[in-house]
C-alpha cells in the first residue's frame, strides 16, 4: 500500500465520516485504510476537523462581533451616523459642482491610455484587442485519479475508457466509455470524461452537448468542471457571451474552480461591451 | 524489549500479510512486545472506524476497549485460524460488536474476564497526537468564513443533508456541497502543514538530544 497518494481517503473519507457511504464501499475503505498510513492519516485529520467542529459552534464564533458592535453606546452611534451623511454631502456637492461638467465627455469617449481609471481593466482593453476569445480557451484534458480501492465494483467499459484516457488516447477512450451503461454509478463520470476526450479531439459540438447534459443533471462531483469546460469550449468557438454564462454559473457553484472561473472570466468581460456584463442574460448562442 | 520477548523488532511493522502472520504468531506464543507493537498498531484505526461508525466518542471509546480486550484474548489463546488474516480478524471483531450493541445484545463476548497483563490501552502519544490534530484543526476553522463553518457543523455534527442544509441558508444544494468540500480542503490542508512542521520539530529535536 505504499503506492498510494491518498485518493481513495480524499473521495470517501468525507462521506465515510458522515455516514453516507454506501455500506460495501464503507466496508472496502476500512480495509483500505487500516493498511494504508497514507488514507489513514487523513481520516484522522478530517476526524479530528470533526471533532474540532462539535467544539467551535458557529453561533459563539460570530457572538463577540455582534457583543462589541452592541457595547458601543447610543450616542456614540447617532454622531457616527451624522458625520456619515455629513461627509457623503459635502463629497457629493464638490463632484457635483466641480467634476460634474467634466464628465459627459469622458462618458462619450475612451479614456486616454497615457491616464487609465483602471489600469487593470485598460491594460486587458490592450490585450484584447491583439487576442481572440479561442486563444484564452483551455482545452487541457481534465485530470483523473481513479480511487484505487481494493475490490471496489468498477465498471469494466469505464475502467477500461480511463486506462485510455490516462494514457490521453482520446479515440479508444471515446469508443470504451460510450459503452458504459446508463444506470452504472460510473454513468456520469463517463459522459463527462467523454465530453473531454471530443474536446481534445477537436468536436466541439459534441464536447459541448455532452457537457451540458452532465451540468444539467445536477449536483455531482463533474457538475462543476462540466460548466467550467462548457465555457472554455465557448471560448474556444469565440463566443465569449456564451463563455462568460457558463463562468457565471461555475463562480455561483463556490467550488474549487471557482477562482480560476473568476479570473478567466475578468478577461473574457474585455471581450464583451457593458450592457451584456451588467445583464448576463442567457447569451443566444446557449441553447438549452 | 519485555522479559516475553521472541526478540523480534516490532519498531516499524508494515502491515503487510507476513507481518500480519508474524505479529500474530508472537502474541500468541506470550510476546509482550508484540503486543504492545499490536495496540499500536491497531489502536488508532479501530478508533477511527468505531467513531465514524457511532459517531459518538464516549461509545467509541468504551467499544474501542472491548474490541481491543477481545482480540487480544483471542490471539493469545490462539484463536486466529488465518494469522496472514490478522487485520480482517480484528476488523471482525469490531464490526461484531458494534452490531451487537446496536441490537441492544446482552450476550457478552467470553473472553471479556479482564486479563490483569493487558498491555496500556491508553497510548499517551496518541492521544498527544490528536489534540495537537484538533487544534491545528480548531485554527483552520476559527479562519474559515461563517457560512463555510456553518455548513461543515450542519454536514458533520448535527448530521444535515446538503438538501436540508440549502434550505436553511437559502443556497443550492450544489453550492453546499462545493462549499463544504473547498471548506474541507482547506481545513485539511492546514492541518497537514501543521502536522509536517511538527514531526520536523520533533525530528529535528530527537536528533539534537
Amino acid at each position: 500500500m505504499k503506492s498510494c497518494t491518498g485518493t481513495p481517503a480524499e473521495l470517501c473519507g468525507l462521506p465515510y465520516i458522515e455516514g453516507t457511504l454506501p455500506e460495501h464501499q464503507v466496508e472496502l475503505f476500512e480495509a483500505h485504510f487500516f493498511e494504508c498510513p497514507v488514507c489513514f492519516a487523513y481520516l484522522q485529520d478530517l476526524q479530528a476537523m470533526q471533532s474540532a467542529l462539535s467544539r467551535f459552534p458557529a453561533e459563539k464564533g460570530d457572538a463577540p462581533a455582534r457583543r462589541r458592535l452592541s457595547i458601543l453606546p447610543a450616542r456614540t452611534w447617532a454622531l457616527g451616523a451624522a458625520a456619515a451623511i455629513l461627509l457623503f454631502a459635502a463629497v457629493f456637492s464638490f463632484r457635483a459642482l466641480n467634476l460634474g461638467p467634466q464628465r459627459a465627455p469622458v462618458a462619450q469617449s475612451t479614456p486616454p491610455s497615457t491616464s487609465p481609471a483602471n489600469p487593470a481593466t485598460s491594460a486587458h482593453g490592450a490585450s484584447s484587442a491583439s487576442i481572440r476569445p479561442s486563444q484564452l480557451a483551455d482545452l487541457a484534458l481534465p485530470p483523473f485519479v481513479a480511487p484505487n480501492l481494493r475490490g471496489a465494483q468498477e465498471d469494466a467499459q469505464f475502467e477500461s475508457g480511463m486506462k485510455d484516457y490516462a494514457k490521453s488516447d482520446c479515440r479508444d477512450a471515446v469508443a470504451e466509455l460510450a459503452k458504459v451503461p446508463a444506470q452504472s454509478e460510473d454513468s456520469r463520470a463517463a459522459r463527462f470524461y467523454c465530453a473531454a476526450c471530443e474536446m481534445r479531439l477537436g468536436n466541439l459540438a459534441e464536447a459541448a452537448s455532452q457537457m451540458r447534459t452532465v451540468a444539467a443533471a445536477g449536483d455531482s462531483p463533474q457538475q462543476e468542471s462540466a460548466l467550467y469546460y462548457e465555457a472554455q469550449i465557448a471560448l474556444a468557438n469565440d463566443d465569449p457571451a456564451a463563455a462568460h454564462h457558463y463562468l457565471v454559473q461555475t463562480i455561483a457553484l463556490q467550488g474549487d474552480l471557482e477562482q480560476k472561473a473568476r479570473d478567466e472570466d475578468r478577461k473574457v468581460h474585455e471581450f464583451l461591451g457593458e450592457q451584456s456584463i451588467e445583464n448576463p442574460d442567457k447569451p443566444e448562442s446557449v441553447a438549452r | 524489549m519485555g522479559d516475553d520477548s521472541t526478540g523480534e523488532d516490532w519498531t516499524l511493522p508494515d502491515g503487510s500479510e507476513g507481518d500480519q502472520a508474524r505479529m500474530a504468531a508472537a502474541v500468541a506464543q506470550g510476546d509482550r512486545d508484540a503486543e504492545r507493537a499490536f495496540v499500536e498498531r491497531y489502536l488508532p484505526r479501530l478508533r477511527a472506524l468505531l467513531l465514524a461508525r457511532t459517531r459518538n466518542a464516549d461509545l467509541a471509546s468504551d467499544l474501542l476497549q472491548d474490541v481491543m480486550i477481545e482480540a487480544i484474548c483471542a490471539l493469545r489463546r490462539g484463536q486466529l485460524r488465518e494469522p496472514s488474516k490478522l487485520t480482517a480478524f480484528v476488523m471482525g471483531i469490531a464490526r461484531n460488536l458494534l452490531n451487537s450493541h446496536f441490537r441492544a445484545a446482552t450476550r457478552q463476548p467470553d473472553s471479556l474476564e479482564l486479563p490483569d497483563d493487558l498491555p496500556d490501552l491508553s497510548s499517551a502519544a496518541s492521544k498527544l497526537e490528536d489534540e495537537e490534530r484538533e487544534s491545528a484543526a480548531m485554527h483552520a476553522i476559527a479562519n474559515l468564513e461563517t457560512i463555510d463553518r456553518t455548513i461543515l457543523q450542519m454536514t458533520l455534527v448535527d448530521g444535515l443533508k446538503p438538501g436540508v442544509i440549502a434550505q436553511k441558508l437559502m443556497l443550492k444544494p450544489e453550492v453546499v456541497r462545493q462549499r463544504k468540500l473547498r471548506a474541507t480542503r482547506k481545513i485539511i490542508d492546514f492541518v497537514r502543514g501543521r502536522s509536517q512542521t511538527s514531526a520536523t520539530i520533533h525530528l529535528v529535536t530527537r536528533q539534537k538530544e
